[in-house]
C-alpha cells in the first residue's frame, strides 16, 4: 500500500523543492488560523444572539409613555392605561416596569449575603415590577411563588420605604448560593445600603438589558415589586401568539387617543429590541464570514495555481510516467498525495498557530477559549478544501497522453 | 513477439489530414535488434508511440507478444506497457527531483511490488550500468551519458519482453553514444528484444535488420548478415 502510495519519493521531492512548497503551507496555516479563530468569534457571538431572554419573546412588545401635563395624576393614568391594555382582545397581560430585558436599558446594583460585606457584593440587573410582570414576560417560576397585589410597594420617588420582597433568577441563586440555588426561597441578601431584601420566588431564566453585555450580568437578575409612580412609563405587553404587530399599533392608537398630553415612543417589539442590540454583534459576524470566504478564495487559488504550475511544468514527466505504466489513477492519486502532504504540513503548522493566536486573542481581548474540538475541525476543512482545490488540475493532468513522454514540445 | 498488420494512424486538424502510417505491417522476433530509421516527418515517432501503447491507431491490428492490443483501453495498455516494454528516451526523461533509487523505482511502484524485491531489482539494474555507488545522486548530478545509462537501468528493471529506445544517443557525443549503444547490444545479446529509432546511419548499420520508413509506409526492411554473423562469432 505504502509503494503506491509513493509516500518517500513524493516527500523526498517535496523537500528538494521547499521554496513553492513552504510558501503554500504557510498561506493553509494563515488562513486556517485566522478562519478557525473567526468561527470561534462567530461562534461565541451567534451564541449571544441566540440565547433566550426568559421571556416569551415573539409575542412581546413594549411602549414607553412620557405625559408632560403637570396636572395629570400618574397613579390614574397608569391603571387607566393597564387597565385598557389588558381588556383589549388579544392580550395575555400587561404590566408597567422600570426596563425591559434585551433593550439595552436598564438598572443594575449590587447585592450580598451578608450586610456591610461589599466584599461580596454581586452585580445583578433590577427590575422593577408590578403583580403582571412575571405572566406579562411568560418567565418560567421553578421555586416559591409569584407577588401578589399586596406585596407590590407603589411610591413616588421621593419616599425610600420600598419593597422587601424579590424574585431572582436561578443564575443570580446559583452565584449567591453556590450549589443551593433551587433552595434559595426564603433567604435574605442585601442590596447596596445593606437593605434585606427576603427571597420569594425563583425563575428559570431572566437575562438581564444588556445580555450582548459581558459574562458576569448577562443571566443575573432580581425583581423587586417596588413601582415607582411617575409620569414615565414602560408598558411591557404580551400577545396570544400572531396578534403582536396588529395589537401593537392598537395599543398605540388607543393611548395616543385616550386624551392626555404625552409622548408614544419605542414602540417595539423583543424581536426588534434584539436586532437592534445585536447590530453590531450581527454585522461583525457577517464581516468575520467575509473575511474567511474571502480567506478560503484565495487560499484555494493559491493551491490551483500551485497545482496548475506544478503540473504544467512536468508534463512531460507526467507523460513518462504514464509510459513506465502509471495509469490515469495513478498519475491523479500521485498528485493529490502530493498536495495532501503539502496540505498537511500547512495545517500542522496551522494548529499551532491557530493555539497560539487564540491565547493572545484570550490574554487580550477576553475572547473565549478555543474548544477542543476546534483545530482538528479546522485541519480536516482545510485538508479537504486543500484536496478539492487540487482535483481539477490532478484530473486535467491525468490526461496528460502518455506520447507526451516523446512529444518534443515539452 | 511484435506484429503490426496495416496499421493506419492519420492526424487530423481543422486545415490538413497527415497520413502518419500508411497500411503499415512489420513483425518483429523475440530476440531481435531492429534500428528504424527514415527523414523527418516519415512516420518513424507515430510508429515508436503505437508499438509502445503510447498512441492508439485507425485501424489495423497490432498484436504485442501474441495478444492483440488493438481495442485494449487505456488502463490496460498501461498495464501492458508496465508489465512488458522499457522505454529510453533521446533526453532521458529521468525525474529531476527524485534520486537515481527512485527513478529506476517508478515502474515497478507501478506494478504494486513490495519493497524488498524492488530494492534488489533497483540495485541489480543499476549495478548492471555501473552506476550503484551513485544511486542516492539526482540525475542533474550526472553526465549526460550517465543519465542515459540510469534511463536504461530503468527501462531493464522490469524485465521488460521488449525495449523501445528514441533517439537513445541523440543527445551525447560520439564516445558515449558508442557506450551506450555497446550496452544495448549487450542487453540484446541477452535475450531482450530492441527496437531502435534513431536518425544515425551509422548506428543503423551496427543492428542486426534495419527498417527504413518514408511517407508512413516501410521503405525498406534490410537484414544485415554481418552483424548476424558477427555476433554469431561473438556467441
Amino acid at each position: 500500500m505504502t509503494s503506491s502510495l509513493e509516500l518517500g519519493p513524493i516527500t523526498r521531492a517535496l523537500m528538494r523543492n521547499k521554496l513553492g512548497v513552504v510558501l503554500i503551507a504557510l498561506q493553509i496555516a494563515f488562513t486556517m488560523t485566522v478562519i478557525v479563530n473567526a468561527i470561534d468569534i462567530i461562534h461565541d457571538r451567534t451564541l449571544k444572539i441566540t440565547s433566550p431572554t426568559g421571556m416569551e419573546e415573539d409575542d412581546i412588545f413594549s411602549i414607553r409613555s412620557f405625559g408632560f401635563d403637570s396636572s395629570i395624576n400618574a397613579q390614574v393614568l397608569i391603571d387607566e392605561d393597564l387597565d385598557m391594555i389588558r381588556q383589549l382582545p388579544g392580550v395575555v397581560d400587561a404590566s408597567r416596569v422600570n426596563a425591559v430585558p434585551a433593550s439595552g436599558s436598564g438598572s443594575s446594583s449590587g447585592y450580598a449575603i451578608e450586610p456591610g460585606r461589599r466584599e461580596l457584593t454581586v452585580p445583578a440587573a433590577q427590575y422593577s415590577v408590578d403583580e403582571h410582570a412575571l405572566n406579562t414576560m411568560g418567565l418560567t417560576l421553578v421555586a416559591g411563588r409569584d407577588f401578589t397585589p399586596e406585596d407590590v410597594r407603589r411610591r413616588t420617588a421621593t419616599e425610600t420605604r420600598s419593597a422587601d420582597q424579590i424574585i431572582v433568577s436561578l443564575a443570580l441563586a446559583e452565584e449567591m448560593f453556590p450549589g443551593e440555588g433551587l433552595q434559595a426561597v426564603g433567604r435574605t441578601i442585601y442590596s447596596a445600603e445593606d437593605k434585606p431584601l427576603r427571597i420569594i420566588g425563583i425563575v428559570e431564566r431572566l437575562q438581564s438589558p444588556w445580555p450582548n453585555a459581558t459574562d458576569w450580568i448577562v443571566e443575573r437578575s432580581l425583581m423587586i415589586p417596588d413601582v415607582v409612580i411617575d409620569n414615565s412609563s414602560i408598558y411591557l405587553v404580551r400577545t396570544v401568539p400572531g396578534q403582536r404587530d396588529a395589537l401593537m399599533a392598537d395599543v398605540e392608537e388607543r393611548l395616543a387617543g385616550a386624551g392626555y398630553d404625552r409622548i408614544l415612543m419605542n414602540n417595539k417589539s423583543v424581536a426588534q429590541m434584539r436586532t437592534e442590540l445585536y447590530r453590531m454583534d450581527t454585522a461583525m459576524a457577517r464581516v468575520l464570514y467575509t473575511v474567511i470566504g474571502t480567506l478560503i478564495f484565495i487560499t484555494a487559488l493559491g493551491i490551483i495555481g500551485l497545482a496548475v504550475f506544478s503540473i504544467n511544468k512536468r508534463r512531460k514527466q507526467i507523460g513518462t510516467r504514464r509510459a513506465l505504466g502509471a495509469t490515469r489513477g495513478g498519475i491523479l492519486r500521485y498528485l493529490l498525495v502530493e498536495n495532501l502532504l503539502i496540505s498537511a504540513a500547512g495545517v500542522l503548522f496551522g494548529a499551532v498557530l491557530t493555539i497560539g493566536f487564540n491565547i493572545f486573542l484570550v490574554r487580550t481581548f477576553d475572547i473565549p477559549r478555543l474548544d477542543w474540538y476546534y483545530a482538528p475541525l479546522g485541519m480536516l476543512v482545510l485538508l479537504l478544501l486543500g484536496q478539492m482545490a487540487a482535483l481539477g488540475p490532478a484530473v486535467n493532468a491525468s490526461r496528460v497522453a502518455p506520447a507526451q513522454a516523446i512529444s518534443p514540445s515539452h | 513477439m511484435l506484429n503490426m498488420i496495416n496499421i493506419n494512424k492519420r492526424f487530423r486538424t481543422e486545415l490538413v489530414q497527415t497520413q502518419a502510417l500508411a497500411d503499415f505491417s512489420l513483425e518483429v522476433k523475440e530476440g531481435e535488434f531492429v534500428t528504424v530509421t527514415g527523414p523527418s516527418g516519415c512516420g518513424k515517432t507515430t510508429f515508436l508511440n503505437i508499438a509502445g501503447l503510447l498512441e492508439t491507431f485507425d485501424s489495423g491490428q497490432y498484436l504485442l507478444d501474441g495478444q492483440d492490443v488493438s481495442h485494449m483501453n487505456d488502463y490496460q495498455r498501461a498495464k501492458l506497457r508496465n508489465q512488458k516494454i522499457g522505454f529510453i528516451f533521446q533526453s532521458f526523461n529521468l525525474m529531476p527531483d527524485l534520486n537515481l533509487f527512485d527513478n529506476v523505482d517508478v515502474p515497478l511502484r507501478y506494478r504494486g511490488m513490495g519493497a524488498a524485491e524492488r530494492r534488489e531489482r533497483i540495485e541489480r539494474a543499476l549495478e548492471s550500468v555501473g552506476l550503484l555507488a551513485r544511486k542516492k545522486h539526482l540525475p542533474s548530478q550526472l553526465s549526460g551519458g550517465q543519465q542515459q545509462r540510469v534511463a536504461i537501468a530503468r527501462a531493464l528493471v522490469g524485465e521488460p519482453r521488449f525495449l523501445l529506445a528514441d533517439e537513445p544517443t541523440g543527445n551525447l557525443d560520439s564516445n558515449t553514444a558508442a557506450g551506450v549503444m555497446e550496452l544495448l547490444q549487450e542487453i540484446n545479446q541477452q535475450g531482450t528484444t530492441i527496437i531502435m529509432v534513431t536518425h544515425d546511419v551509422g548506428l543503423a548499420s551496427r543492428s542486426a535488420r534495419n527498417v527504413h520508413i518514408l511517407d508512413g509506409r516501410i521503405q525498406s526492411d534490410v537484414i544485415n548478415s554481418d552483424v548476424i554473423n558477427s555476433e554469431s562469432t561473438a556467441a
